[in-house]
């Protein structure tokens, strides 16, 4: 076995056996699946009455809508074709606040527009489908079919129900799938920046308690660095597939047991209506789960590599955890420069800058999985293949450059 | 055994070695010795290879000194360290795997030094639990664990209560019987004088002295003659005349002495009993030689004294 998977396995052994691993492991998923459980909640109280307007042209609904006993949402109708900047500005609509825009191929393309003003609770969004939903059925079962309502229910595909604020119809800013790509990228950037310090306190403390002299010895500083990095990475993956195996727990007993009042099938006695959250519905339906989490990775790896090197240096040059405080808040500042890159991304895609960002390795990780997430066309993806092979190299330059520097700080006390 | 050559190094344009070369004997205890910035650690450090020399060389085994040469040699740094939370044996294995030794070999070698420093019993504590004498034990194993042919000390014996250094005092000499050369960097300069073959003295980077223990002693202006004589002091004053000093005198009872006496020159003891044997009767006749302590103290202060 060579002396760099020795010092790997060490490293991982040692932080394996500290109780704050497990801790985190337990805890970490638990508080995140907490404050999702209080935003659910948060989002599902103090319920206010939400005017709709359906533009209907083809009179399709015929001024109907399902009967229902808690009116949370009030229906209106317009038998003509609305232009959102209308809807957005005239007077006459003001009092509404959202426009449900029908066309006449409803019936056939299964899809409709929902422009808000205000963002919508889910549980003002799943009433408002499943109303809409039911009339629709109604329709398309007398017009189309000989069945039972209750057989075409069972075979019926569902309508899809695409909402969009009224300042964003295009919906560039708040899609779905860029916040769950943004949501994997901080994810990222999370671990890298906490396993980032775990290699610059373990470097610090090996400086200090002197073991290093014992190492140097025997092996080369780069070697070590590298050990030291990879043993930590292994156990920021372990930690990072334990989150991901919790939090999918936790995720599935949410969905059993926690919120069961508005994701039961039973409560808005549609099969369908789990599937309408937009979120749930990006996750399990969309979004190609194995696709992106295998590009996590790859990324994951690469800006670990890439901060880790940095982490390690300024570890090697420092005797004791304070010396290191003035170099590492400028770092954990370019680490939340990822983030905010993530999120300039999201809002101005096609902005010059953006197109920099995607390449830049403080940045491209957080960027590459927003992509990922929004389904990336094939130039969209060997622009993220080429900024993931230039995060390689860089992090390669770097491990090489900070080997050198290591080699000259470690052993100055 | 292992042969420096003309080795310099500069830290930030700070000459910190110049031109030091020693040859260490196979089964030698060499001692470096030196006061605090003379350089002793770089010179170490060039050994085991942590710093590049910007100019000499160093040969193991007369080969120049490469990488695979470092199994061979085991390190004991001034400056020590241990994983807090690993324990004794799970430590003293990683030490000796990182310096090439198979699992098998390892677990084997650990197990022997453990019994044989009759500390098996510590094998699962964790380090963090050990006094820091017990812990200095432990770095001692971990610097022969794997069985070096050269081994280098750097002050082993700095906090170890009496008892254990007279343990590593021995340890050090059944090593030595064992084959295995040992460079001793020290400020103990009672175990110099006690298991050193051999040394080199360091001042401001530059070699200072370089010999044998022996010689280093005996040929240092340090040397005393202690006479015992039966006479008078006047008569035996007079006759040292000018090429000896009289250092100290002491009444043994009525016209018995006993004197301590300093070489001027080149005089030797056979020069005082002639020119003592027709004044006083001399009883008894030594010299004195001085210990590495006053050689080193002698050395380093007239180096002083000439740069003042």
């Amino acid at each position: 076995m060579t002396k760099f998977w020795l010092i790997t396995l060490r490293e991982c052994k040692e932080r394996l056996q500290q109780r704050g691993f497990w801790w985190m492991l337990i805890l970490g998923p638990v508080v995140v699946l907490l404050l999702l459980w209080l935003l659910l909640f948060a989002a599902d109280q103090g319920k206010e009455k939400v005017k709709v307007l359906i533009a209907d042209p083809g009179q399709i609904m015929g001024h109907v809508v399902m009967a229902q006993q808690e009116k949370y949402v009030e229906y209106y109708f317009l038998d003509a074709y609305l232009e959102i900047e209308e809807f957005k500005k005239a007077k006459a609509y003001q009092d509404f606040d959202v426009l449900l825009e029908l066309n006449e191929k409803v019936l056939n393309n299964k899809k409709c527009f929902v422009f808000y003003r205000d963002q919508l609770s889910l549980d003002t969004r799943m009433q408002l489908k499943f109303e809409v939903e039911r009339r629709l059925e109604e329709i398309l079962a007398q017009q189309f079919s000989r069945l039972s309502m209750q057989a075409f229910r069972s075979i019926k595909q569902g309508l899809i129900f695409d909402f969009r604020d009224l300042a964003d119809p295009k919906n560039e800013s708040k899609d779905t799938s860029s916040w769950v790509g943004f949501g994997f990228g901080a994810f990222l950037l999370l671990f890298v920046g906490i396993y980032g310090m775990t290699i610059f306190r373990a470097t610090v403390k090996e400086k200090s308690n002197r073991i290093v002299e014992v190492l140097l010895a025997s092996v080369k500083p780069q070697e070590l660095m590298l050990g030291k990095i990879a043993g930590v990475a292994i156990v920021a993956l372990l930690q990072l597939i334990g989150w991901i195996l919790v939090l999918s727990l936790g995720f599935w007993i949410l969905k059993q047991y926690v919120v069961i009042d508005f994701l039961d099938p039973a409560y808005w006695q549609d099969a369908n209506s789990m599937r309408s959250n937009p979120l749930s519905k990006f996750i399990f339906e969309e979004l190609r789960i194995g696709f992106v989490l295998l590009h996590f990775l790859l990324f994951f790896l690469a800006s670990f590599f890439f901060y880790g090197a940095i982490f390690s240096v300024l570890g090697s040059r420092s005797s004791a955890d304070s010396d290191g405080q003035q170099f590492l808040i400028p770092l954990l500042l370019v680490i939340i420069m990822g983030l905010v890159a993530g999120v300039f991304y999201i809002l101005y895609p096609a902005a010059a800058l953006s197109k920099v960002l995607s390449y830049l390795p403080f940045t491209s990780p957080v960027i590459a999985l927003i992509q990922l997430a929004q389904g990336p066309s094939l130039a969209v993806y060997m622009q993220l293949v080429l900024s993931w092979v230039l995060l390689v190299i860089l992090s390669f330059a770097l491990l090489w450059l900070a080997g050198r520097w290591y080699k000259k700080t470690i052993l100055k006390f | 055994m292992i042969q420096l050559e003309a080795i310099t190094k500069s830290y930030q344009r700070k000459l910190v070695l110049d031109d030091v070369s020693l040859q260490l004997a196979e089964g030698q205890i060499y001692g470096l010795l030196g006061p605090n910035g003379a350089g002793k650690t770089t010179l170490i450090r060039i050994l085991n290879q942590m710093i590049i020399p910007d100019a000499g060389q160093v040969y193991f085994q007369n080969k120049p000194m490469q990488a695979q040469h470092l199994q061979h040699i085991g390190y004991l740094p001034e400056e020590r360290g241990l994983y807090k939370n690993m324990s004794v044996a799970e430590q003293l294995l990683f030490l000796a795997r990182i310096r090439g030794l198979s699992k098998i070999d390892a677990q084997q070698n650990v197990q022997k030094w453990l019994v044989h420093f009759d500390i098996e019993s510590w094998q699962n504590k964790r380090i963090s639990t050990l006094s820091k004498g017990m812990a200095q034990k432990v770095q001692f194993i971990a610097a022969l664990v794997h069985e070096p042919s050269l081994l280098i000390l750097d002050e082993p014996l700095s906090g170890f209560d009496p008892m254990n250094v007279e343990l590593i005092m021995n340890e050090i000499k059944s090593l030595k019987a064992k084959g295995c050369t040992i460079l001793l960097s020290t400020h103990n300069m009672k175990s110099v004088d006690e298991i050193c073959d051999a040394a080199t003295l360091l001042h401001e980077g530059k070699v200072l002295a370089q010999d044998s223990i022996w010689n280093l002693r005996n040929q240092s202006a340090q040397a005393e003659i202690e006479v015992r004589f039966k006479g008078h002091m006047l008569a035996f004053a007079n006759a040292l005349w000018t090429d000896f000093e009289l250092v100290q005198q002491t009444e043994l009872q009525e016209g018995y002495f006993d004197c301590l006496l300093r070489i001027r020159g080149e005089r030797t003891v056979n020069d005082l009993m002639r020119s003592l044997q027709d004044q006083v009767a001399v009883e008894r006749i030594e010299k004195r030689l001085p210990s590495m302590q006053e050689v080193f103290i002698d050395l380093i202060s007239k180096k002083q004294t000439s740069h003042d």
